[in-house]
């Protein structure tokens, strides 16, 4: 089947926060995700289809349902053969892999509890005497994306079952007379209206980043928005062909970012400054630090540095703490952490 | 086996590291409960834990991990072993009880496959058997299935766990540590299940700059080599494993000097802690924490180290409450009541499969004081609450004051009636057939939801065919012969109140009372799973103050700051819940909304040209025609000399069941929703 040709993520103009967030989430998976908090017609879910196309290379076993890696998962794929009573693989050798881009899996708003965790086709096992399982969403977004458009409208049950897999790396269904685990590692991106509602806190701090997006203004960047949008509305081949260029430099910048990553450097310094920020602004447990250092280090193989600067550790702030401080009931999200900062702390802050 | 964090690696959380090790130690401490913000390592800690477990013997080939030395104790399959059984070492098991679990997952159910092959109920044990003489761990279990919970607290409660449901009827030992962590955040944990935990852990982060850097320098070596960060936390890890397994060892010898254990008869007394309970674990955790450290015999400052997690979580005052808490009250008698009572909510539905009521009768002695506890533990939250949020309303007028909320009490039972409609959801309020795999197996039919077979209707079905068919199985089926479960479970509504808070209800206490009624609402949402959002209105306009959420402790501040002031717009308040409520059943076609209209009905700024009564008594008309929404008006005006019964008139308008504020109380009358059905 010849797929719908998709909006190449390099054509996107502005919104340069949002790109960035997706970007750093695509070279460090680690970030756990980005919540992208805006109105209708912002170009939100257009980037994240987009990063389909910015996706890197994995390996994965064929035809496995769950997305294992031959290597690192290979005793995860072992102990689920035994569960399902397949044949186990000889060595890890033996198995036949595929290289497939990191996959964008949408859940949809309406989704049930089972088609996201997965359950037993009991018809099976009722008719032929055997167990199926038939893997969910969270089976099929390991390792790579799992979207979530109008996050905030989820079904309750269904957001238990986000955090609890989000939390674990793991997705255990114990249901029907099943009972089986299987990794489940994925970024979660989420979009949503705030004006529809807010997330549960819980919920809301497994985003790693926030990125709030508005309308752009200039008149001629609106313009030049249209123009693209019916450029690929009319041709989307030609269209997505003109782009490639840039598409396949992102991609490789990328690649080289994440072999980056684990080379980056942090000074005492600055660990005390990413501290310093949580503290400042206050923020509900340790997640944020974390996130921010996270994020800073991928910045900075963003750019190429082994060494994180002051400028990336703000930034990351910018990024990762929004949802995070604490707030009174029913305040909104801040916009900026500096000005937060400033306003906390009696000593003055440079803004980025 | 395990890459996680490890135990020994984490950073300023040595009350719950004790209280983890302490319950290793000793079983009988009866579990932890980890509450606290979301990011404090709740998660990490408890699987970095897993780690340290100690072995024990088990019967080899048991299902159920019965104790070779204990035969009394032993599983019904264990007793019908002709031989002596083989035994078997291994650590500890951690159960991992994940959210979407199912009922049959957690008691026990049918096992399909061997069933149909060998044409008799075979038992697969659930997670309650796998977790025998283990720890059972629920993450995030405040948010976990009221049906769900019943289940694990019956077993927890009893130690044995009883099976009467889909031809299978048995009972096994169920001795189980319970180890549970929530962000109370997401709501709080039902009272019953907090007193289950022997120890409670309050958990925040650390606020120490250097501990945080400490940490992040953890978390950074951490992520980039997790094998050789155990690597270096190895030896520590050991030498816990080490002190665990001898201080269990020790545990039997340890001695209780008879002037300590009146000392905790004391300190629970002092504490104001009803039940002996805590007595019980208390000594049971000194013990386990004399073990620990290598000691013969308990000393005080043993006592008063594990004293605090044993008591905060059952102290009927903590402190004096800084703001008196209006919850405390209605919630002791709603919570008493709905347990008395046979019919109220799911305490029939679990009896299908839990014979035993061991769980309720102890439940109605710590629910007391539980419930007060719970209020308390919001407390701190409550003087948080922001001046600035209604600032922006109170606007310039000066006739505005803000009333105290009125005494709240125990409403009646207002839910929808039932339909024929399937829905999905969760919550208490209201009955529904239900298209999800929870709820209440009622009946059984062609059509539900697939996979989720009714096994005993099956067989029935193709009982009759048998002699005609031919197959390898014992049981010939068909695909005709398929019945599915129907379910039935209650589920939450929408709460959506539209408030008048206009200046004639400042007049002579009328708007405590009115917010006292609210609040009572309130509550009572609270405890059915409830969505609430609230609507005021008052000087021109309506203003939507709490969009649709789930969060009832949201609108209960909001409430307490509401200010009074102004005329009667109430046709805007109309529209503007009218609005509220077609929104939402555009989102969910299947919802049935609530809206609790308060009210003294006399309206006195309209929309358009017509008088505000006209106009206010042709909308209600208009609004009435929704199938789905059902209303409930409260007048709250004064009964004098002197009455204009608007509200009365705006009740029939709307088809609306009406109540004076104090016919809402529920000791009056029998429940009218009740009733009606």
């Amino acid at each position: 089947m010849k797929k719908q040709p998709i909006f190449p993520f390099a054509a996107i103009i502005g919104q340069e926060k949002m790109k960035l967030a997706l970007i750093l989430n695509v070279i460090n998976p680690g970030l756990s995700g980005v919540l992208i908090r805006g109105e209708k017609g912002t170009g939100k879910s257009t980037a994240v289809r987009a990063m389909a196309d910015i996706m890197p290379m994995i390996q994965v076993i064929e035809d496995c349902p769950f997305q294992l890696d031959p290597v690192n998962e290979y005793e995860a794929y072992q102990d689920i053969c035994q569960n399902l009573g397949q044949t186990l693989p000889q060595s890890p050798e033996s198995l036949a892999v595929t290289e497939r881009k990191v996959k964008v899996v949408e859940l949809p708003v309406g989704a049930s509890e089972d088609r996201v965790v997965g359950s037993l086709d009991l018809e099976s096992a009722l008719k032929k005497g055997e167990s199926r399982i038939e893997p969910g969403l969270l089976a099929q977004a390991h390792r790579g994306i799992l979207y979530v458009d109008e996050v905030n409208l989820l079904d309750d049950h269904v957001v238990d079952v986000l955090l609890d897999s989000a939390a674990m790396g793991v997705n255990t269904i114990e249901r029907e007379g099943i009972s089986f685990t299987h990794p489940a590692r994925f970024t979660l991106v989420g979009t949503m209206n705030p004006e529809e509602g807010e997330l549960r806190p819980q919920l809301l701090d497994r985003f790693g980043l926030c990125v709030h997006v508005q309308g752009i203004d200039p008149i001629d960047e609106r313009v030049a928005i249209m123009k693209q949008r019916i450029a690929f509305d009319e041709d989307a081949v030609g269209f997505v062909s003109r782009w490639v260029h840039e598409s396949e430099q992102l991609v490789e910048r990328i690649m080289a970012a994440r072999d980056l990553y684990p080379k980056v450097k942090v000074s005492q310094s600055l660990l005390y400054e990413v501290a310093k920020s949580c503290l400042d602004v206050g923020v509900d447990g340790h997640r944020g630090d974390i996130v921010i250092l996270k994020t800073a280090k991928t910045l900075a193989a963003y750019e190429g540095r082994c060494e994180v600067q002051a400028t990336d550790v703000r930034l990351a702030a910018e990024l990762a703490l929004p949802h995070r401080v604490r707030r009174q009931p029913l305040m909104d999200i801040p916009d900026s952490i500096a000005e937060l900062r400033r306003e906390n702390s009696p000593e003055p802050h440079s803004v980025n | 086996m395990s890459f996680g964090f490890p135990f020994a690696a984490l950073i300023g959380q040595e009350e719950l590291q004790l209280g983890l090790l302490l319950n290793a130690v000793n079983p009988a401490i009866g579990g932890i409960l980890i509450r606290g913000e979301k990011g404090t390592a709740k998660s990490t800690a408890v699987r970095g834990f897993a780690d340290l477990l100690p072995e024990i013997d088990v019967i080899k080939g048991c299902r159920f991990s019965c104790d070779p030395a204990r035969d009394v104790d032993w599983c019904y399959e264990c007793r019908q072993r002709k031989m002596y059984p083989e035994s078997l070492c291994r650590p500890i098991r951690l159960i991992n009880l994940p959210l979407n679990v199912s009922e049959d997952r957690v008691a026990g159910g049918i096992d399909f496959p061997r069933t149909i092959q060998h044409g008799k109920a075979i038992l697969q044990p659930g997670l309650l058997a796998s977790a025998n003489r283990g720890i059972l761990y629920v993450d995030e279990i405040n948010l976990l299935d009221d049906n769900i919970v019943d289940i694990v607290l019956d077993a927890t409660g009893t130690g044995w766990n009883t099976l009467e449901r889909e031809g299978l009827s048995l009972s096994h030992p169920a001795r189980i540590t319970l180890i549970g962590t929530m962000n109370p955040e997401e709501g709080e944990l039902r009272p019953q299940l907090l007193d289950r935990f022997g120890f409670c852990v309050e958990i925040s982060s650390c606020e120490e700059l250097d501990q945080r850097v400490e940490l992040l320098r953890h978390h950074q070596s951490f992520e980039l080599c997790p094998q050789s960060f155990r690597a270096r936390f190895a030896a520590e890890s050991q030498r816990l494993r080490q002190q665990i397994r001898q201080a269990r060892e020790q545990l039997p010898l340890v001695r209780m000097p008879t002037h300590l254990q009146s000392f905790i008869g004391e300190l629970c007394l002092s504490n104001q802690v009803a039940g002996h309970r805590a007595d019980l674990v208390m000594e049971q955790a000194a013990l386990a924490l004399a073990a620990l450290e290598g000691e013969a015999e308990v000393n005080v400052e043993q006592i008063r180290r594990v004293a605090t997690m044993v008591l905060s979580h059952r102290q009927r005052e903590a402190l004096p409450p800084a703001t008196p808490p209006p919850a405390t009250n209605p919630s002791e008698q709603g919570r008493s009541e709905e347990n008395n009572h046979p019919s109220e909510d799911e305490r029939t539905e679990p009896a299908e499969n839990q014979p035993s009521t061991a769980g309720d009768t102890t439940s109605n002695i710590s629910g007391q004081e539980q419930d007060s506890k719970q209020t308390d533990n919001s407390d701190p939250i409550l003087p948080q609450t922001p001046q600035e949020e209604s600032q922006p309303d109170k606007g310039p007028s000066i006739s505005e004051q803000v009333f105290a909320v009125g005494n709240p009490f125990k409403v009646k039972n207002i839910s929808s009636t039932r339909d024929r409609k399937i829905r999905r959801g969760s919550g208490r309020r209201s009955r529904s057939r239900v298209s999800q795999k929870q709820g209440r197996y009622s009946r059984s039919g062609r059509r539900g939801v697939p996979g989720d077979v009714a096994l005993d209707a099956t067989l029935r079905a193709a009982a009759p065919f048998q002699q005609q068919r031919s197959g390898d199985l014992a049981i010939k089926l068909q695909p005709q012969d398929l019945r599915f479960k129907l379910r039935e479970k209650r589920l939450g509504n929408l709460l959506l109140f539209i408030v008048d808070a206009s200046g004639s209800m400042g007049a002579r206490g009328r708007m405590a009372a009115s917010k006292g009624a609210v609040m009572s609402l309130l509550l009572d949402a609270y405890q059915k799973r409830d969505k609430v959002a609230m609507i005021t209105f008052r000087r021109d306009q309506a203003f939507v103050n709490l969009p649709i959420t789930s969060s009832v402790e949201l609108a209960g501040k909001l409430l307490n700051e509401m200010p009074v002031g102004g005329r009667t717009p109430l046709s805007a308040g109309l529209i503007k819940g009218y609005e509220q409520v077609r929104n939402y059943l555009i989102r969910e076609p299947a919802g049935r909304p609530i809206i609790i209209i308060l009210t003294d009905g006399k309206g006195n700024v309209s929309l358009g040209a017509d008088k505000p009564i006209n106009e206010m008594l042709k909308l209600a008309k208009n609004m009435s025609r929704s199938e789905q929404a059902k209303y409930v008006v409260v007048d709250t005006e004064d009964e004098g000399l002197v009455t204009f019964g608007l509200a009365a008139r705006l009740a029939t308008a709307l088809g609306a069941d009406y109540f004076k504020i104090k016919d809402l109380q529920a000791e009056e009358l029998v429940r009218i929703a009740q009733e009606r059905q």
